[in-house]
């Protein structure tokens, strides 16, 4: 897998700007360097050719002929690569040029221009001066005056050297302050950074064992972290709550199964600890099978629970039949009818027309069944259960009432944990694991419902289920 | 010895204590609940209590508590479902002395409960010697001079109780309270009883006598 880095994105980054500025700085440096000095060789170009005009004679007589005295020839600009010029008269014609003029270069008098040209590998730099007037002008002279162009070339060796130089200067000064700004931007960004790794540090440290997140104070105060660590505090949250709560489950189940399973051993050894009598063993094993029809049936639970939550998790993958909700509640009163009658206990079923839902009807009676079977065991003796269904266009609601104890505020909200019992001793002694009302809701909630739990001691509880039936 | 078990399934609870009445002699009293627990643990007095720690009304963690609180020695072993080490650390820290995980092996169990009592009374070792009486409390028999003797329960159990606690006065009270469960007061005269036949049987072929009573206190085991 291909690592990246913050640290290096970020220095990389630094790095390509500092690069470009430069390459920017080096070439504006050079191109500045170069007309500047190109600008002021252009002046003492002119001056020389002004210098050469100077040169330019008339002859004695009044012909207005021109000539050139060489004698007073000014120096080369650069005394070790010599000037090069070239002089015509309006008139006169081709005048003169400088002595050691390269053979075969050639220029044509034209319009004034500056330009650059190579020759024999020297590179010159030349100007063109037109109507260049001859300062020779004796008075009373009745001729025409003469007008000069002069074309005057120079190597620009000299220059080149200079700007090379300049350029050579501006790169190693950047390149010497690329290298100290690199540094510096990358320890600021791996200083910037180490929030980040004192925070990881922190997060190292959270286990199982420990869910608390102490975010390092350096990282709290950082706004870019703020999210992250706030995240990572409420998603530890949730993981603690959801482990301990597995965990819990886990503890209860083994308990639950651990404890008729101890019951079960410890009948058969004591059974077999000494001989016994045909009666004894009879008590015994009659006992036993009873443990285990108690643990088949716990068994039986803890697998409908841990489907009803699979179930949960994926509804919409089930394909399902439109039942309707009251028959489903009837079957379910039937159900219970024998229990009732044993404590005498009346159940009314109230329902008002059809509810069509999609659903398994398994399902729904086991969660009726669940519901009336505690509200007929938890109802005094001669007392009456009510069940209505009672439904809107998107809802369908299920109450079933009690004339029972009730339950204290204090259970309420845990009544539907799994393995809860409000006091053990009076479930273990109506056969209760504490898993019906969990399974109850996992049921209903796997069908997108909602169930709750309203007690009054002393009066009664009314648990409500509310289903969509819109969405069917 | 007496034995009170706090275990709120009953059928478990009534296997135990048949265990432990047919297999050690013990007399056990249940209680089924933690208060019932407590209210016995604090007027009668054991030799060892089996706890179960979830009861119903008060869990056997704080039964523990106030057992340990009261400054009762008795020694307790906690029978519980949970075998993580935090519950285990959790409850040897509160004053337990051993623990069983369910499901547990009853011969485990009563090893575990002879080991506890024996401890409970400076007697590490399973063999109790004094003088040329030797008493083996894995086998329950009983030798005097390498001569085996054979007693009926109830007299071994007097005599298991007087050898735990050698060259101490032991009540006629104290062994009705060790020796029964919760109705012992109606086998009261039946303690001389048993002494005699136990010094009858023991003195056969010796002429040092064993047990001394103390006239008034109770009764003393010596060389």
């Amino acid at each position: 897998m291909h690592r990246d880095s913050i640290q290096r994105r970020l220095i990389a980054s630094v790095l390509l700007s500092q690069i470009i500025l430069t390459a920017g700085l080096v070439v504006i440096g050079v191109v500045v360097t170069y007309s500047r000095l190109l600008s002021t060789l252009d002046t003492s170009m002119q001056a020389h050719a002004t210098s050469v005009a100077v040169l330019v004679r008339y002859t004695e007589d009044a012909s207005g002929h021109v000539y050139f005295d060489n004698s007073l020839l000014p120096e080369s600009i650069d005394p070790n690569h010599p000037d090069q010029f070239m002089v015509w008269a309006d008139r006169t014609g081709f005048l003169t040029r400088s002595e050691d003029w390269p053979d075969g270069l050639q220029f044509q008098p034209g319009p004034s221009q500056h330009w650059n040209f190579t020759y024999a590998g020297v590179p010159y730099h030349a100007v063109r001066m037109t109507h260049v007037p001859i300062l020779d002008r004796e008075e009373g002279k009745s001729f025409q005056p003469q007008t000069l162009t002069i074309v005057y070339a120079t190597p620009t060796v000299r220059i080149r050297q200079q700007v090379k130089v300049a350029g050579i200067s501006i790169f190693l000064a950047s390149l010497l302050l690329l290298g100290a700004t690199t540094w510096l931007a990358s320890w600021r960004i791996r200083q910037s950074l180490s929030p980040l790794q004192s925070l990881a540090r922190q997060a190292a440290l959270v286990s199982t064992q420990s869910w608390k997140l102490q975010p390092p104070k350096e990282a709290e105060e950082i706004e870019e972290l703020r999210p992250l660590t706030d995240s990572m505090t409420q998603m530890l949250a949730r993981l603690e709550y959801s482990f301990k709560q597995q965990r819990e489950f886990i503890g209860n189940a083994a308990h639950e199964l651990k404890t008729p399973v101890a019951v079960l051993k410890s009948t058969l050894q004591s059974l077999l600890q000494r001989p016994r009598s045909s009666d004894e063993y009879r008590e015994g094993l009659q006992a036993s099978l009873q443990d285990l029809d108690r643990l088949e049936q716990l068994l039986q639970w803890m697998l409908r629970l841990a489907r009803a939550e699979q179930w949960a998790q994926n509804a919409q993958q089930r394909a399902l039949d439109v039942i309707d909700i009251n028959s489903t509640c009837e079957e379910a009163v039937e159900r219970i009818r024998s229990l009732a009658q044993s404590r005498n206990t009346t159940i009314h079923l109230a329902t008002n027309g059809p509810v069509p839902f999609r659903a398994d009807p398994e399902d729904l009676q086991l969660v009726w069944t669940n519901l009336i079977e505690n509200a007929v065991r938890y109802s005094p003796e001669g007392s009456s259960v009510e069940v209505a269904v009672a439904h809107t266009k998107d809802k369908a609601r299920v109450t079933i009432q009690d004339n029972g104890a009730g339950i204290p505020a204090s259970d309420l909200p845990r009544i539907f944990e799994r393995f809860y019992r409000g006091d053990p001793s009076r479930n273990r002694a109506t056969g209760g694991f504490g898993l019906g009302l969990a399974i109850v809701k996992a049921l209903v909630e796997a069908y997108g419902g909602t169930i709750s739990a309203e007690s009054t001691p002393g009066k009664g509880t009314r648990m409500t289920v509310e289903l969509p039936v819109g969405r069917s | 010895m007496r034995v009170l078990v706090v275990e709120d399934e009953l059928r478990l609870a009534e296997n135990v204590a048949r265990s432990l009445r047919e297999s050690a002699g013990y007399a056990v009293d249940i209680a089924a609940d933690g208060q019932e627990g407590l209210f016995m643990a604090e007027s009668n007095a054991y030799d060892a209590v089996l706890l179960d720690l979830m009861l119903p009304k008060m869990d056997g963690m704080a039964l523990l508590g106030r057992i340990r609180q009261s400054g009762q020695h008795t020694p307790v072993l906690v029978l519980t479902a949970r075998d993580d080490k935090e519950s285990v650390v959790a409850l040897l820290n509160a004053g337990a002395d051993d623990y069983l995980t369910k499901p547990f092996d009853l011969g485990e169990l009563l090893a575990r409960t002879k080991a506890l009592i024996r401890r409970g009374k400076g007697q590490p070792s399973p063999v109790i010697t004094i003088g040329d009486l030797e008493l083996n409390t894995v086998n329950r028999t009983v030798q005097r001079g390498g001569r085996e003797i054979t007693l009926t329960a109830m007299e071994y159990r007097v005599l298991e109780y007087l050898a735990h606690r050698p060259k101490a006065v032991v009540s006629k009270t104290e062994l009705l309270e060790h020796l029964y469960d919760y109705n012992w007061e109606k086998f009261s005269n039946v303690i001389e009883v048993y002494i005699s036949g136990l010094r009858r049987k023991l003195n056969e072929g010796s002429s040092r006598q064993l047990i001394r009573t103390l006239r008034g206190q109770g009764y003393m085991l010596q060389e």
